[in-house]
């Protein structure tokens, strides 16, 4: 992975030596962004503190637990394993709660397991459907449901697929 | 949002009230101490991002890569807002290269400039863009891999591009079908 980790440093020198050639004022110009950052951070955290309280509560009440619980027949008979039910409900919430369950996954049935495997590509194949949406519709009236919803369909077929390709690959 | 808010919210203080009233308090509290905590976190990845794209912006380069994603962007999004579309281009290819954090505000502002202009089509299909994950390399997941001791931690790179793939396509052609022209 020694060429993903070149990628960041590369792109910075690219960029901030074509400003310079282009005679872009570099400090003038890299903080008039920086100060965009507050307002733009102030503006999410109310959605943000409020999702994530509500995400605390459904953890901690236990209801979490038993909704994995009652979708784990399902789960199996799509051919998702009952073991990545957790990541799959989770992952939509909480991005670091999924990266938690990811590591917690590989050291219990081993990084190469096909179990592992299948966690690792609906890891990487999803997204925390719900925590982006409250971050891009923070404040607008408009009503998020939709695109919410058929993103979260889109995700759980790509989880099957993904579950599928990791059997025959 | 206000539905599932409240349903969830009612559900789990029930079940609190029956079986762990002391639980209540503690768990909104640790919510709020992640939120306060992930705000920071936002907070200083929007401080390198911002910067860095408004270089972007000042040197030419931003409106270069719109410009060449500019005809199939106005398709996909249906909009000739230039500002929306070079922000909409830019949230995309950081999504793909999956800079961590970099995405996000890019995300957040077109959406409010589509929206200010009331197209909340190109506000759906730049929020299922995103949320159906078009990251090229889960450098996430090699990493944990390679850390849990596996020996070709890449090794799940072709089905992960391949189901991530699926999902894009679906996501974007359902947000296409259930929009009436």
């Amino acid at each position: 992975m020694r060429y993903a980790a070149l990628l960041l440093p590369a792109l910075f020198l690219a960029l901030f030596l074509y400003a310079a050639i282009r005679r872009v004022r570099l400090y003038d110009c890299f903080t008039a962004g920086v100060k965009e950052a507050v307002p733009l951070a102030l503006s999410l955290f109310p959605y943000l503190a409020a999702i994530l309280m509500l995400s605390e509560l459904f953890e901690r009440s236990g209801l979490s637990a038993a909704l994995i619980r009652a979708l784990a027949p399902l789960f199996s008979c799509l051919g998702i394993p009952k073991e990545i039910a957790g990541l799959v409900l989770v992952k939509p919430f909480s991005g670091s709660g999924a990266t938690a369950l990811l590591s917690e996954i590989f050291s219990a049935y081993g990084a190469e397991s096909y179990i592992a495997r299948c966690a690792a590509v609906v890891y990487g194949s999803s997204e925390t459907v719900f925590y982006l949406s409250a971050v891009y519709f923070a404040g607008s009236k408009k009503n998020p449901a939709k695109p919410v919803v058929i993103s979260l369909i889109s995700n759980f077929f790509s989880t099957i697929l993904g579950c599928l390709l990791c059997k025959i690959m | 949002m206000n539905f599932v808010f409240t349903a969830v919210f009612l559900a789990a203080a029930a079940v609190f009230l029956v079986s762990d009233p002391e639980g209540f308090l503690p768990a909104l509290l640790a919510g709020g101490q992640k939120a306060a905590a992930l705000s920071m976190t936002l907070l200083a990845s929007y401080c390198v991002w911002l910067g860095f794209f408004k270089v972007l912006e000042k040197s030419g380069l931003a409106e270069k890569l719109a410009r060449l994603f500019r005809r199939p962007l106005k398709k996909l999004f249906r909009s000739d807002d230039e500002e929306a579309l070079s922000l909409a281009s830019q949230n995309i290819a950081a999504n793909m290269l999956g800079l961590p954090g970099a995405p996000t505000p890019l995300g957040v502002r077109a959406t409010q400039k589509f929206l200010a202009a009331k197209n909340t089509y190109a506000a759906d299909m730049l929020f299922v863009l995103g949320a159906t994950s078009m990251q090229l390399l889960p450098t996430t997941v090699i990493a944990l891999r390679a850390a849990a001791g596996a020996a070709s931690p890449a090794d799940i790179l072709l089905p992960t591009l391949l189901a991530t793939l699926f999902s894009t396509l679906t996501g974007a052609a359902l947000t296409a079908l259930t929009q009436k022209r």
